[in-house]
């Protein structure tokens, strides 16, 4: 890739790590892991590939600091709904 | 990089303006309204997560009642499609035309297929007796959990749960997949340049969210 | 999005070198954010009066329970056999009336009108930052408004489940007796949630990204403050409603069971998805009339808000809290108590921001040169008729009193004080306000004060005593309270409640004659009737397509009056501070 004003990130390397993602929470759920490790761990997958996502598709490496506010306002939302919610039926 | 640096005025359609954000309104207009996107999908999926995990009655296993290699090829096959999306951006800002109109081609190729898989899927869970109102007795599917001896509990909240998430999120797709024929209409004029190309930026916003929507709804609903 | 030329439009906006638009152009398909802002006033002025209508009918069958109602007969036999109203008819009045209200009158007032016409205005911007998506974000209210009007004349009659449709009420014809109508309201509230979204993205964006040079956050009237919170939290708020909705609509139409226990499903995961959107909806009903009450206030008592800072932060306190107080509407829901006792304290909390604003409008007010004009009245007696409605909202915030008063007379009350006491005063105080900027004329002071005053009056009787039927507990919601030995003492009550109310109703005609009269035979208003300081006032009335000739330059806040060093007592935006003598 030559230079130019814009720094463009490695797309093509993010999308050999999201396709390794995949793979391994595809395996990971059919490796018959107990639920209790196997939860958490596609959790995370799943937020690292969508934070992949996030930050280099959608440039948000590449955006004003302030900016991001707007983009992660929903988040706690989001999280106080159905945390809050899950305590009805607490388990 | 502190806020000093930050101008105090912007230019817009000519006029001078506060800075804001320092973001254009197109792309400012389309991040709020992924937000509220956000919040949408967080009513369905939260009702799903609430539902399941609420519920005293072990829920059917979804790798025994879905497909997940065929999904988890069009899981791939979305992610390919927002790689796509991402290159047709980074050749029109390089003013590469071509590339432009060739990855803008890949992208709603990637999508349509996806909402052809996804429509290949339904159709084959229909007919395996998997509906919205739940399993149906003496289906496949019912049959196939119950003679293996496996839990069948909630299927109906299964059934209701699963189509209503994937399928408004695969009308989301449909959507997404006709803007982008659109744009792709408009970029064969010759409409994007490398110094005016925000339509590109701004549907490939929401082309990107449609796509991790589903990386958290594929891990949710087939995987768990 | 992008213009197909490049080429940039003098500040004027692009009229001056286009033909003429049609009619259609210009007056119905128009991208002008007042022509739609207009649009949507008339809007929702007519469901105002529907809304008002229905509680007419509720108020008879209340009033003067099983008795012929005069001129029910073009009800039908179905609604009102011998001109009795029904008790299924009843029910489905309950849930329009505050449907309508809510939906299809005071939200597209605040939101549709108010913040349509002051926003662009008001940040010295020629127009929103999406003009098309704005005119979508009206057209989308017309088959929403079809779609909720219809119910009433389908067979099986209206949504009948209260506008808050808890589940499994709502969902099956088994216990309303409802079928198509049920359906139509939750369509009809899906499609509002879209013109909702639409505009509230147009705000936002409008707000952060087209402000004159000068207008920095701290010298946005509050108005735009308010306005601008209330669609942040319509973004993330309506959202949650459209989603429970469509999940009740599959309920309903596609044999889900989301909310039907007998295989699992949670109705309460109807209530806490509902009330999660329903807080935060009720903030959106009253701070943008909070805005428009400040900009009032200070204009009328011609002195600077009382602590605006303090008033900014207010208002995102409000906001910020409101995301944590859902549960208090679900107190008696049989939620987990811990949960519960959070919900309480969240609650007790919101009171803190609010009363904050209530200190600094009599702050504001306080030894100014008070100027007591019709939007004055009406936005004193918001600050009054509010702290009443506020109040009343501590008591049903704890929740060992709300055990008694969840559900009775009492709530009643408290959501047509904060409604109408607080939001609609402001709506008219913002309608005669801003009623010479959009049509160029003057309404009659004199039959402003006779609406006010009879209206406050009227109001006053119809809703206080509600509390005491409350306490008493008069249950919401029901038909017929004879019924119930304990409640027929109360019978007097009601029927006073029902005939102030008439006269509420009635009330409301010098200002329909008023408005009408005054769009053709008022007296020309003038730049800045009001002498206020907003940029709105420094072009002509109407303003024209683009609103400012030369983008305006803003020199200070929005709240200059009475400065000691200037001739007149206000000060617009764009005019520079005078220098301090010996400086």
């Amino acid at each position: 890739m030559t230079t130019v004003e814009k720094k463009h990130p490695p797309y093509m390397l993010v999308w050999l790590w999201l396709a390794a993602l995949t793979i391994i929470e595809v395996w990971a759920a059919q490796a018959g892991l107990t639920r209790r490790i196997l939860i958490p761990i596609l959790i995370l997958l799943a937020v690292w590939k969508a934070a992949l996502v996030a930050i280099y598709f959608m440039h948000l490496k590449f955006e004003p600091r302030r900016f991001l506010l707007v983009v992660l306002a929903p988040l706690p939302l989001a999280v106080i709904l159905v945390v809050a919610v899950l305590q009805e039926w607490g388990k | 990089m502190g806020a000093d640096a930050r101008p105090q005025f912007r230019m817009t359609h000519g006029r001078q303006v506060e800075y804001g954000l320092g973001v254009y309104s197109g792309k400012l207009g389309m991040w709020v309204f992924l937000c509220s996107e956000v919040m949408f999908f967080t009513a369905l999926i939260g009702a799903y997560i609430i539902l399941r995990w609420g519920s005293s009655q072990a829920w059917p296993d979804p790798t025994k009642v879905l497909n997940i290699s065929l999904t988890a090829f069009n899981t791939f096959l979305l992610i390919c499609s927002s790689v796509s999306m991402v290159k047709a951006y980074a050749a029109v800002s390089h003013g590469d035309q071509r590339g432009l109109r060739l990855w803008l081609l890949a992208t709603v190729a990637g999508g349509a297929a996806f909402v052809g898989v996804q429509v290949y899927e339904y159709l084959h869970l229909i007919h395996a007796g998997v509906l919205p109102s739940g399993f149906r007795e003496g289906g496949e599917i019912m049959e196939a959990l119950t003679r293996a001896g496996l839990p069948t509990g909630g299927h109906e909240l299964f059934g209701a749960a699963f189509f209503t998430m994937t399928g408004f999120h695969g009308f989301h797709v449909s959507c997404g997949v006709l803007c982008m024929i659109w744009v792709t209409v408009k970029a064969f004029r010759g409409h994007y340049t490398q110094a005016h190309h925000e339509g590109i930026e701004v549907i490939g916003l929401y082309w990107h969210f449609v796509d991790l929507v589903w990386i958290i709804l594929f891990t949710i609903v087939y995987l768990f | 999005m992008t213009a197909s030329t490049p080429t940039a439009h003098g500040p004027a906006g692009h009229a001056d070198h286009h033909a003429e638009p049609s009619f259609l152009r210009k007056y119905v398909f128009s991208t002008d954010h007042k022509v739609i802002a207009i649009q949507f006033l008339f809007y929702s002025l007519f469901f105002l009066l529907v809304g008002g209508a229905l509680a007419m009918l509720i108020r008879w069958q209340l009033g003067f329970p099983g008795q012929p109602m005069p001129g029910a007969g073009v009800l039908g036999d179905d609604a009102a056999p011998g001109g009795v109203i029904a008790p299924k008819f009843y029910i489905g009045l309950v849930t329009m009336h505050a449907t309508y209200m809510i939906f299809f009158a005071v939200m597209p007032l605040l939101v549709g009108t108010f913040a349509n016409y002051l926003i662009p205005l008001k940040i010295g911007a020629p127009d929103m930052a999406f003009p098309r998506l704005n005119m979508w974000s009206f057209w989308l209210m017309i088959p929403a408004g079809v779609l909720a009007l219809a119910g009433l004349v389908v067979e099986g009659g209206s949504a009948a489940a209260g506008w808050t449709a808890y589940a499994p009420l709502a969902n099956s014809p088994d216990y309303t007796g409802v079928t198509g109508g049920q359906v139509l309201w939750c369509l009809s509230i899906a499609v509002f949630a879209a013109s909702s979204l639409l505009g509230s993205v147009n705000y936002i964006t409008t707000i952060i990204n087209m402000r004159a040079p000068g207008m920095v956050w701290f010298r946005l009237p509050l108005s735009v403050w308010a306005l601008f919170i209330t669609a942040i939290l319509a973004i993330l708020a309506v959202p949650i409603l459209a989603g429970a909705v469509i999940m009740l609509l599959f309920d309903q139409i596609l044999h889900t069971h989301f909310y039907l226990p007998a295989v699992g499903g949670q109705p309460l995961l109807w209530q806490h998805l509902f009330w999660f959107f329903g807080h935060p909806e009720v903030y959106i009903l009253i701070l943008p009339a909070m805005g428009i009450v400040s900009e009032i206030i200070a204009n009328g008592s011609r002195k600077p808000i009382f602590g605006y800072h303090t008033m900014v932060y207010a208002i995102c306190g409000i906001a910020f809290l409101g995301w944590m107080v859902w549960g208090h509407h679900m107190f008696q829901s049989g939620m987990n108590p811990i949960l519960g006792t959070s919900f309480m304290v969240s609650t007790v909390l919101i009171a803190v921001p609010t009363a904050i604003k209530v200190f600094n409008w009599m702050g504001t007010m306080w030894r100014g040169r008070l100027w007591l004009h019709t939007p004055m009245l009406n936005a004193i007696a918001f600050v009054a008729m509010f702290v009443i409605g506020g109040l009343s909202g501590i008591f049903m915030a704890s929740t060992p009193v709300d055990m008694y008063i969840h559900d009775t007379y009492f709530i009643v009350a408290h959501i047509h004080y904060v409604l109408f006491g607080g939001s609609l005063f402001a709506i008219f105080a913002g309608i005669y306000f801003w009623f010479p900027k959009m049509f160029g004329r003057m309404m009659n002071e004199r039959l402003g004060k006779l609406h006010f005053w009879t209206t406050f009056v009227a109001y006053n009787a119809t809703f206080f005593p509600m509390h005491l039927l409350g306490i008493a507990g008069h249950m919401r919601r029901i038909y017929d309270p004879n019924a119930y030995q304990f409640l027929q003492p109360l019978q007097p009550l009601n029927t006073f409640i029902s005939v102030s109310a008439f006269a509420l109703f009635a009330a409301q005609l010098p200002f329909i004659v008023n408005f009408f009269w005054s769009l053709f035979r008022g007296r020309p208003a003038g730049m800045n009737p009001w002498r206020d300081n907003g940029l709105e006032w420094t072009v002509p009335s109407p303003p024209p397509h683009g609103n400012f000739a030369h983008t305006p330059r803003v020199l200070h806040g929005p709240y200059e009056f009475s400065h000691p060093d200037t001739v007149e007592d206000f000060l617009p935006q764009d005019q520079p501070l005078p220098a301090r003598p010996g400086a």
